[in-house]
C-alpha cells in the first residue's frame, strides 16, 4: 500500500506550517543600535546598488519616498533636554510574513534560503502587501521613473528597473547571495562562507552596525550577535518571525 | 396588504400596459438624461482612468502609507450598495411579503450594475490592470495559479459568484414578464423578448417549476449575500493594522451593506415613481415599509459603532487607543462627525411614521445616509492605514482630483445602466403585482378587479 | 387530427374547476395557462413532482468538491509558501468551497429549471396572448370533433368567455 503511505506523507509534507523542513540558509541581519550613528550611508547604498528610483522633492512630500532601508527618527523630550532615538528599518524577511499571504497573485513568497522573495513580474499592484505589513517597509511605484543623465549610468546592471504599478522592498540583496551561491557553487560545491557576501548597506556601514550572515551556522558573526542580551525583535508581539535582529541602544543615563 | 396612493381601480390590463408604454414610450427627457449620464462617465471616469493608466497610480493621492484610498472604498461602497437588492428581495421572497412585489425588480437591478461598477473599481485600484486577469484560476504556460490563501482570492470568488447569482436570479423572475411584454412589441424588441422569454407560456407546470427554481435561488443566495460583503471585510479584518483587525468587522460590513443597499433603494424607488409613471404601484405603504426597515438598520449600525468605540476605548491598549483618537479626533474628525450625523442621529427621524410616508424628505434622507457610508467606508481607509505600529511611518492621505472624479464618474456609469435597463427589462414585475391585487371573482364584469381596502395577495 | 380546445376564463377559480371537470370526465390532463400562479391546483389536477432539487443538490455536491479540489489542488500543483502556513490551509479552503458551491448550486439550479420545463422552447405550442394579461385559459387535447364538442359544452358550463379550437404545430 505504498501509495497510501505516499499519501500520508505528501498529506504531511504539505500541512506543514511554512513548508520548509529546514532553510538552505537563513539569512539574518543584526543591527547594533548602540553602533548606528544615524548616517544613512545605508540608504545611500541601497540606493546605488539596488536602482530605487529618485523620487524629487515633491513626490517625497507628498508621501511617495523610496527607501527601502529608512532611518526612523523619534524625538524625546523638549528642548533643551532633547533625544533622539533613530532606528534603521528595512523588510525584516519574517518567516511568518503577513504581506505574503494577502498577494492574490502569488507575487511574494518565502523562499528556501528564509527570504520574503518579490517578484516584480507577477506583481498586479493591489498594494495589500503594503497594507498587512506592520514595519511599513514595502514601496510602491506610483509612476515610470527615470533617472536624469549621467545617473542613469550608474544604475546596476545585475537588478531591474520596475515599472509603475509594482511593489518593491528591501531584498537582502538578493542578487549578491545568488552571486555568492554561484562562486560557492563553481568552487568545488562548497557552501557561502560568513562573511563572503554582504547587501549593500552592510557594506557601506562605516560603525559596522550592520552584521549579516546565516544564522544557521553556529560559527557566524550573526548566529554570535543574536545571542547578545541585547537582543530584540521589533514588533515581536506580532508573531511575525522576523530575520533581522535589533540589539538595544545602552543608554548610560538610565537608574 | 395594499394601499394604493390614489384610490383607483387598477384592472390586470392595465399593469401590463403601464408597463408596456413605461418601455416603449420614450420621451425628450429620457435621452437627454441619458446623454448627459453617458458625458458624464466618459469625462469623469474614462478619461481620467485613461490618465492614470498612462501616468500611473500616482495620478490619485495615495501615497506611503496610505496606499488604499478612495478606489477601495468606493469598491466597498458599490459592493455594499448591491446588497440591498438581491439579498433584500431572497429574504422578502421566503418569508412571503407581499410589499416587496412591485419593487423588487429595480432593487435587483440596482444590485447587478452596483456589482459591474464594483468590478471597474477594482480595475481602476489596482497598479497593474492589465494583469488583472492573473486572479483568474485558469491553467497557463507560466503554469502559475493565483494564491487561495488570500483574501482578495476570496473577493474575486465571491464577487463572481454574487454576480453571476443576482444576473441568474434577475433573469429568471423576468422571464414571465419578458412573455406578457412580448405579445405587446414590435420590431427588434419583439425579437428581443422572444429569445429572452425562451417560448414561457404560463402553464400550471411552469409556474411551479418557476417557483421551485425561485425559491430555491433565494435560499441560495441569502447566505451567498451574507458572505460576500463578510469577504469583503476581510480584506482588513486578516491584517493585523490595529484600526482594522477587528472581529466585528465581518457583521459591520454586512449590516452596512444592507443598510446603504437600503437607502439606495430608496432613492431609486423615488425616481420611478416621479419619472417612470409607477405612481400607484410604488406607494406610501412600500416607503413605510422601507423607512421602517432603514431605521431598524441605522440602530443596528449606530449599536456596532458604539461596541466596537466602547471595545477599543476599555483595553486601554495603545494602538487602539490611538487609532480611536485619530479616527475620532484627528485629521478626519469632521468626516467622522458628519458620518455620525447622517447615519446614526438623522434616521431616528424615521420613528414618524408621517415622515415616512412622504416621498421627498425619504429622498433626502436615503442620499444623506449614502453620503454618510462612503464617508464611513473612506474613513476605514483613510485613518487606519496611516496610523499604524510605526509612529515614524505615519502619513496623511488626501484624495486627488483624479479620484473625485472617477468616484462620480462611476455613479454616472451606474445611473447610465439603471436608464439602460428601464427600457429593456420590465422594470416593476407585472405578474408579482398582479398577485398582489384581489383574485378576480367569477361574477365581476370583465375587464376590471376592483381594489379594496382590505386587498389580498 | 388532434386539436386543443382553449377556454378562456375571467376568474381562475372557474377556470380551475372546468379543469377539473374535464380531468373528471376523462380527458387527458388539461393544462392551465395564467398570468399569475394560480392556488390549489395540485388538489384539482393532482401533486407535481419537482426534479429541480435534485439538481440543486448534486450541484452543490459538485460544487463543493470543486471548491476544494481547485483550491487545494493548485496549491499543490504550484507549492508556494507563504506567511508561514501549510501549503494547504484548511480555513481559507473552506472558504472558497463555499463560494464554489453556492455557484454550481444556482447554475444547477438553472439547469433543472430549464431542463424539467423544456426551455427554451424550440416547437410552437398552444398560446393565447390574453392569458398573459387577464385571462385565464383552460387548453385540453381532443382527438377527434365528437371530444371536442364535449370538451366545448363542458367549459361553456363552467363559465368560458370565449372557447376557441387550436392546432399545435409541428
Amino acid at each position: 500500500m505504498s501509495f497510501i503511505s505516499d499519501f500520508r506523507a505528501k498529506w504531511q509534507e504539505y500541512r506543514r506550517p511554512g513548508y520548509y523542513e529546514e532553510f538552505d540558509y537563513a539569512w539574518t541581519m543584526t543591527v547594533d543600535l548602540d553602533r548606528c550613528t544615524g548616517c544613512g550611508a545605508c540608504v545611500t547604498a541601497c540606493q546605488a546598488e539596488n536602482n530605487t528610483p529618485i523620487v524629487g522633492e515633491d513626490a517625497y512630500a507628498k508621501g511617495r519616498q523610496m527607501q527601502w532601508i529608512r532611518i526612523e527618527r523619534y524625538w524625546e523630550g523638549e528642548f533643551p533636554d532633547i533625544k533622539l532615538r533613530f532606528i534603521p528599518m528595512l523588510c525584516q524577511q519574517c518567516d511568518a510574513a503577513p504581506c505574503e499571504t494577502v498577494c492574490p497573485v502569488s507575487a511574494t513568497y518565502h523562499n528556501q534560503d528564509g527570504l520574503n522573495a518579490q517578484v516584480y513580474n507577477r506583481c498586479i499592484g493591489t498594494r495589500s502587501c503594503a497594507v498587512y505589513c506592520p514595519y511599513e517597509v514595502r514601496y510602491f511605484n506610483y509612476n515610470n521613473h527615470h533617472w536624469d543623465s549621467p545617473l542613469d549610468q550608474q544604475l546596476n546592471p545585475d537588478v531591474s528597473v520596475r515599472e509603475k504599478g509594482v511593489m518593491e522592498k528591501c531584498t537582502f540583496c538578493i542578487q549578491r547571495i545568488r552571486q555568492a551561491k554561484d562562486h560557492a557553487k563553481d568552487d568545488n560545491r562548497r557552501r557561502v562562507r560568513d562573511g563572503e557576501v554582504q547587501p549593500a548597506c552592510v557594506q557601506t556601514c562605516s560603525s559596522e552596525a550592520l552584521v549579516f550572515g546565516n544564522r544557521l551556522d553556529p560559527e557566524s558573526q550573526v548566529s554570535a550577535s543574536m545571542n547578545d542580551p541585547r537582543a530584540y525583535h521589533v514588533l515581536e508581539e506580532l508573531n511575525t518571525d522576523p530575520s533581522v535582529v535589533y540589539l538595544k541602544k545602552v543608554d548610560a543615563n538610565v537608574g | 396588504m395594499l394601499m394604493s396612493a390614489e384610490p383607483r381601480e387598477i384592472s390586470f390590463a392595465e399593469v401590463n400596459d403601464d408597463v408596456v408604454r413605461s418601455l416603449v414610450v420614450t420621451g425628450r427627457g429620457y435621452y437627454v438624461t441619458l446623454a448627459t449620464s453617458v458625458a458624464v462617465m466618459f469625462a469623469c471616469f474614462l478619461f481620467p482612468w485613461s490618465f492614470q493608466l498612462y501616468y500611473g497610480l500616482g495620478a490619485s493621492g495615495i501615497n506611503h502609507p496610505g496606499v488604499w484610498g478612495t478606489y477601495l472604498a468606493s469598491f466597498i461602497f458599490w459592493i455594499g450598495l448591491s446588497h440591498s437588492g438581491t439579498l433584500l428581495s431572497c429574504v422578502l421572497h421566503i418569508t412571503n411579503s407581499s410589499w416587496r412585489k412591485a419593487m423588487y425588480r429595480s432593487a435587483e437591478a440596482m444590485t447587478l450594475f452596483s456589482l459591474l461598477v464594483a468590478a471597474t473599481m477594482v480595475m481602476v485600484h489596482v497598479g497593474r490592470p492589465w494583469f488583472i486577469h492573473w486572479t483568474v484560476p485558469y491553467p497557463n504556460q507560466m503554469e502559475m495559479w493565483p494564491n487561495f490563501r488570500s483574501p482578495l482570492m476570496f473577493d474575486v470568488m465571491a464577487v463572481t459568484t454574487y454576480l453571476t447569482g443576482s444576473t441568474i436570479f434577475i433573469y429568471m423572475g423576468t422571464i414571465p414578464d419578458f412573455a406578457a411584454v412580448r405579445d405587446r412589441t414590435a420590431g427588434w424588441r419583439h425579437n428581443m423578448y422572444v429569445l429572452l422569454s425562451l417560448g414561457w407560456r404560463g402553464t400550471d407546470t411552469e409556474w411551479h417549476r418557476l417557483h421551485w427554481a425561485y425559491t430555491f435561488l433565494a435560499v441560495l443566495i441569502v447566505p451567498l449575500a451574507v458572505s460576500v460583503h463578510s469577504i469583503v471585510s476581510w480584506d482588513f479584518a486578516l491584517s493585523i493594522v490595529p484600526a482594522l483587525h477587528q472581529t466585528i468587522f465581518a457583521p459591520y460590513f454586512v449590516v452596512g451593506a444592507i443598510y446603504s443597499g437600503t437607502a439606495g433603494i430608496v432613492t431609486v424607488m423615488f425616481m420611478l415613481r416621479k419619472y417612470m409613471g409607477f405612481g400607484h404601484y410604488i406607494t406610501k405603504l412600500h416607503f413605510d415599509n422601507l423607512g421602517k426597515l432603514l431605521l431598524v438598520l441605522s440602530l443596528l449600525w449606530t449599536y456596532i459603532n458604539v461596541v466596537e468605540l466602547f471595545t477599543g476605548w476599555y483595553s486601554g491598549a495603545s494602538t487602539e487607543y490611538e487609532a480611536l483618537g485619530y479616527r475620532l479626533f484627528g485629521f478626519y474628525a469632521p468626516l467622522y462627525w458628519e458620518m455620525i450625523l447622517f447615519c446614526a442621529v438623522a434616521p431616528l427621524i424615521l420613528i414618524s411614521k408621517r415622515f415616512r410616508t412622504s416621498f421627498v424628505p425619504m429622498l433626502v434622507l436615503s442620499i444623506l445616509i449614502n453620503i454618510g457610508m462612503y464617508t464611513e467606508r473612506f474613513l476605514i481607509v483613510a485613518t487606519s492605514l496611516p496610523r499604524q505600529y510605526l509612529p515614524d511611518a505615519w502619513g496623511h492621505y488626501i484624495p486627488s482630483m483624479v479620484e473625485i472624479s472617477i468616484m462620480v464618474g462611476s455613479l454616472a456609469m451606474f445611473v447610465t445602466l439603471f436608464l439602460l435597463f428601464v427600457k429593456i427589462f420590465p422594470s416593476v414585475s407585472i405578474y408579482e403585482v398582479k398577485e398582489t391585487f384581489p383574485e378576480p371573482e367569477p361574477d365581476d364584469s370583465p375587464g376590471s378587479a376592483a381594489v379594496s381596502d382590505n386587498g389580498v395577495t | 387530427m388532434a386539436t386543443n380546445v382553449v377556454g378562456l376564463f375571467h376568474a381562475p377559480s372557474s377556470a380551475l374547476a372546468a379543469a377539473g371537470e374535464l380531468k373528471d370526465a376523462g380527458f387527458t390532463t388539461p393544462e392551465l395557462i395564467s398570468p399569475i400562479p394560480i392556488e390549489g391546483v395540485e388538489k384539482v389536477l393532482g401533486k407535481k413532482k419537482s426534479v429541480i432539487k435534485r439538481f440543486t443538490f448534486f450541484g452543490a455536491i459538485c460544487g463543493g468538491l470543486s471548491g476544494f479540489a481547485l483550491a487545494a489542488g493548485t496549491s499543490v500543483l504550484f507549492p508556494h509558501p507563504t506567511g508561514g502556513r501549510p501549503i494547504i490551509a484548511i480555513p481559507p479552503y473552506l472558504i472558497i468551497t463555499y463560494e464554489l458551491t453556492i455557484l454550481f448550486g444556482i447554475l444547477a439550479t438553472v439547469l433543472g429549471f430549464f431542463i424539467s420545463s423544456r426551455f427554451p422552447a424550440i416547437r410552437e405550442r398552444v398560446y393565447v396572448p390574453e392569458a398573459a394579461v387577464d385571462k385565464f385559459v383552460v387548453t385540453v387535447v381532443c382527438e377527434d370533433s365528437e371530444h371536442s364538442k364535449r370538451a366545448d359544452a363542458i367549459l361553456r358550463n363552467a363559465g368560458a368567455e370565449e372557447v376557441r379550437e387550436m392546432t399545435e404545430d409541428g
